[in-house]
């Protein structure tokens, strides 16, 4: 058995993964170094400058490797870090939510792994330690888990010696149960489903960051090029008959490289993300596995799961699966609280339902719907933001035929904001409060009552007199809402969920 | 005794409760922080007034403009005032606020994780304060109500302290 009541230092490793990370920060400090130091005068200068860098990098893991201990005293885990800002926590063990081990490349690489401990209510990356063996990793885990089941136990008086066996019984014979692998053909389903648009963005945005990054230099090498092939705009867009075809190849050529592109990014990243992936249930919680070049493995207790999603697009229809997302009691901005299930299919769907809840949606008692006029006005007012000047500067150029463009995006705008509106509600059954939202790419959003933490109903002072408001439900692992739904049945809904949470005794988190 | 079965569509509803009104120094407390805030955005009307001479439409409208949000603001928060309001009930509480967005909120007792008081330097000119209810999670369902007496703030600390020890 593991010993941590005394003061315990990380791996030797962790030395070399903080100089890993002290690299990167090196590297970018000789970037900065070459490219804006070359205006200051004094050499003597840089080189003082480069040379405490250099020593800070290199001393600095040493005397972190040093300062960073950790124990168990009582029923507080201690975590002391720092030489000259000395920081020591204390997190009582029966407030850990979760122990999550993750490894990152740099990890990967040394053979050493991250323990992260999550509480509800406060920032994660604090109470990480981030270099320890896999073994000793794996025990400090279960010796977390055990300690903190036990001061459980102590605490309910009413339990007798017998339940105390019982339960130790139970922790010595996981029994547990494989849910959700994920072979490498489910895994390019998936990654062809994702949103490309998203992920497309998403390249652009990198690619032009690291563009205006190395402008200059490129410029300095290679400036000529760019001069020689310099189209002239001004010419293009005014005699556009002079290029003839050409610029609609060229505009073509940009979309299919684009959708290609987007396409790529998107399969990498979830591969990326999701290989390996595998869920299983242990006892009464969740262990997920996942990731290629950042492994996770995340443990999610069933009690403290809050809220279930399943989210869907066109391409996710046509393979008739939804990507399953758990949401658990939330720290601030700790993204780790939710969890991705990729490639569920309807059978695992209910049967995730039924795990997580352990009741199904039964016929609803009550529906609220929204209204989808007011979806479609509110999409296009904003459309008109960027439609109208776009209008007007069509007027004052005086095309004419140009003025299509924005009427046209204002309208399908509308159309979008109407079918999302006619494909949402909001159901309500004895145990679950149910959001269906959206039209394409639509999701399913299910939290049982009890977990409500609080209710929310607001509206803008425009929509008073149509009787409209905006439903906020709030949880533990996040607020979700449903907007222009009629007022009076809100009350309704608003007085029977605060109701149903005031008579409840069920542990919610 | 009794102890008679409820059923949750036989509890009242929030609408049937009255709504509680802070005290009427508030409304002056708003309206005094108001002016505060618009101070130093007024140094953009007197900075051209006395550099920019030759064109005086600059500061004119630039004065305008300060003048117009100050009276709207001050409107709103006029208006705000008289929709403000507090209900606490045996198992929970309900504020609403807010005139131009206006919203209703009801936390019950058994999800409220700890309640704090505070008060800033005008709060305590005007005698006022503002109570936080934290509840677990993120910080979305949080509630705070400025703008109480001290003592009605302490004595609904109180109430809501008894109230969630009980559920804990």
């Amino acid at each position: 058995m593991l010993d941590i009541s005394q003061p315990t230092r990380q791996s030797k490793l962790s030395i070399l993964f903080y100089l890993l990370k002290g690299i990167k920060g090196l590297i970018a400090f000789v970037f900065f170094a070459a490219f804006s130091m070359r205006s200051w005068n004094s050499t003597l200068g840089v080189i003082a400058v480069s040379a405490f860098i250099i020593m800070v990098t290199l001393v600095g893991p040493i005397v972190q490797y040093w300062f960073f201990k950790f124990y168990v005293t009582g029923d507080e885990l201690i975590i002391e870090k720092g030489w000259i800002f000395k920081k020591r926590k204390a997190i009582p063990l029966e407030r850990i939510q979760s122990i999550n081990i993750t490894q990152n490349i740099g990890q990967r690489l040394l053979g050493i792994v991250a323990v992260e401990i999550d509480t509800a209510g406060s920032k994660a990356k604090e109470l990480e330690i981030p270099a320890l063996n896999r073994h000793f990793a794996i025990q400090f885990k279960d010796l977390l888990g055990l300690k903190k089941q036990h001061l459980i136990i102590d605490s309910n008086v009413i339990e007798t010696a017998d339940s105390i066996v019982s339960n130790n019984d139970m922790t010595s014979t996981i029994d547990s149960k494989l849910i959700l692998e994920l072979s490498f053909i489910d895994l390019l389903k998936v990654g062809i489903t994702q949103n490309h648009l998203r992920s497309g963005g998403l390249a652009i945005g990198v690619i032009i960051g690291f563009w205006y990054k190395i402008k200059d230099v490129v410029e300095n090498f290679f400036g000529d090029i760019f001069e020689s092939v310099d189209v002239d705009l001004e010419q293009a867009v005014k005699q556009p008959e002079a290029f003839g075809y050409s610029i609609l190849v060229v505009i073509l050529s940009a979309v299919v490289i684009f959708i290609i592109a987007s396409i790529i990014v998107s399969l990498l990243m979830s591969i990326n993300k999701f290989y390996d992936y595998k869920m299983i249930l242990k006892d009464d919680h969740l262990e997920v596995r996942m990731g290629l070049l950042n492994k996770k493995e995340i443990k999610i207790p069933l009690s403290k799961i809050q809220i279930l999603e399943f989210h869907s697009n066109p391409l996710r229809k046509l393979l008739n699966f939804k990507t399953a997302r758990i949401y658990q009691a939330q720290s601030q901005n700790n993204i780790i609280s939710s969890v991705e299930v990729p490639a569920c299919h309807p059978a695992l769907q209910s049967q995730l339902q039924h795990l997580i809840f352990e009741e199904s949606i039964e016929q609803s008692e009550k529906e609220l719907l929204t209204n989808p006029w007011s979806h479609a006005r509110l999409d296009m007012y904003i459309a008109s933001i960027f439609g109208l000047p776009l209008a007007a500067m069509a007027i004052f150029f005086q095309y004419y035929w140009a003025i299509i463009i924005p009427v046209c995006f204002i309208i399908a705008i509308g159309f979008m904001g109407y079918q999302y509106g006619k494909n949402s509600r909001v159901i309500r059954d004895d145990d679950f409060v149910v959001f269906y939202k959206g039209w394409l790419f639509n999701s399913v959003i299910i939290s049982p009552v009890y977990k409500t933490q609080a209710i929310e109903k607001w509206r803008s002072i425009f929509i008073k007199k149509r009787g409209e408001a905006h439903l906020k439900l709030h949880t533990a692992g996040g607020s979700r809402q449903l907007k222009y739904l009629i007022e009076k049945e809100i009350n309704v809904m608003q007085n029977d969920i605060n109701n149903h949470v005031i008579q409840s005794t069920k542990n919610w988190m | 005794m009794t102890n008679e079965q409820l059923l949750s569509y036989q509890l009242p509803s929030i609408e049937q409760s009255s709504f509680e009104k802070h005290p009427k120094r508030f409304l002056n407390k708003k309206l005094v922080a108001k002016l505060f805030y618009f101070i130093p955005s007024l140094a953009g009307v007197i900075i051209p007034f006395f550099i920019v001479e030759n064109h005086p439409w600059i500061w004119k409208t630039t004065g305008s403009v300060w003048v117009l949000l100050l009276i709207i603001s001050i409107f709103i928060s006029y208006k705000e005032f008289f929709v403000r309001g507090y209900v606490l009930r045996e198992n929970d509480i309900t504020y609403r606020y807010g005139w131009l967005f206006h919203h209703q909120i009801t936390i019950p007792f058994n999800r409220i994780q700890h309640t704090e008081i505070n008060h800033g330097p005008i709060d305590r000119y005007f005698k006022l304060c503002e109570l936080d209810i934290y509840t677990a999670g993120g910080s979305s369902s949080d509630l705070s109500i400025s703008g109480l007496d001290p003592d009605k703030a302490r004595s609904i600390k109180e109430y809501i302290s008894q109230r969630t020890a009980q559920h804990a």
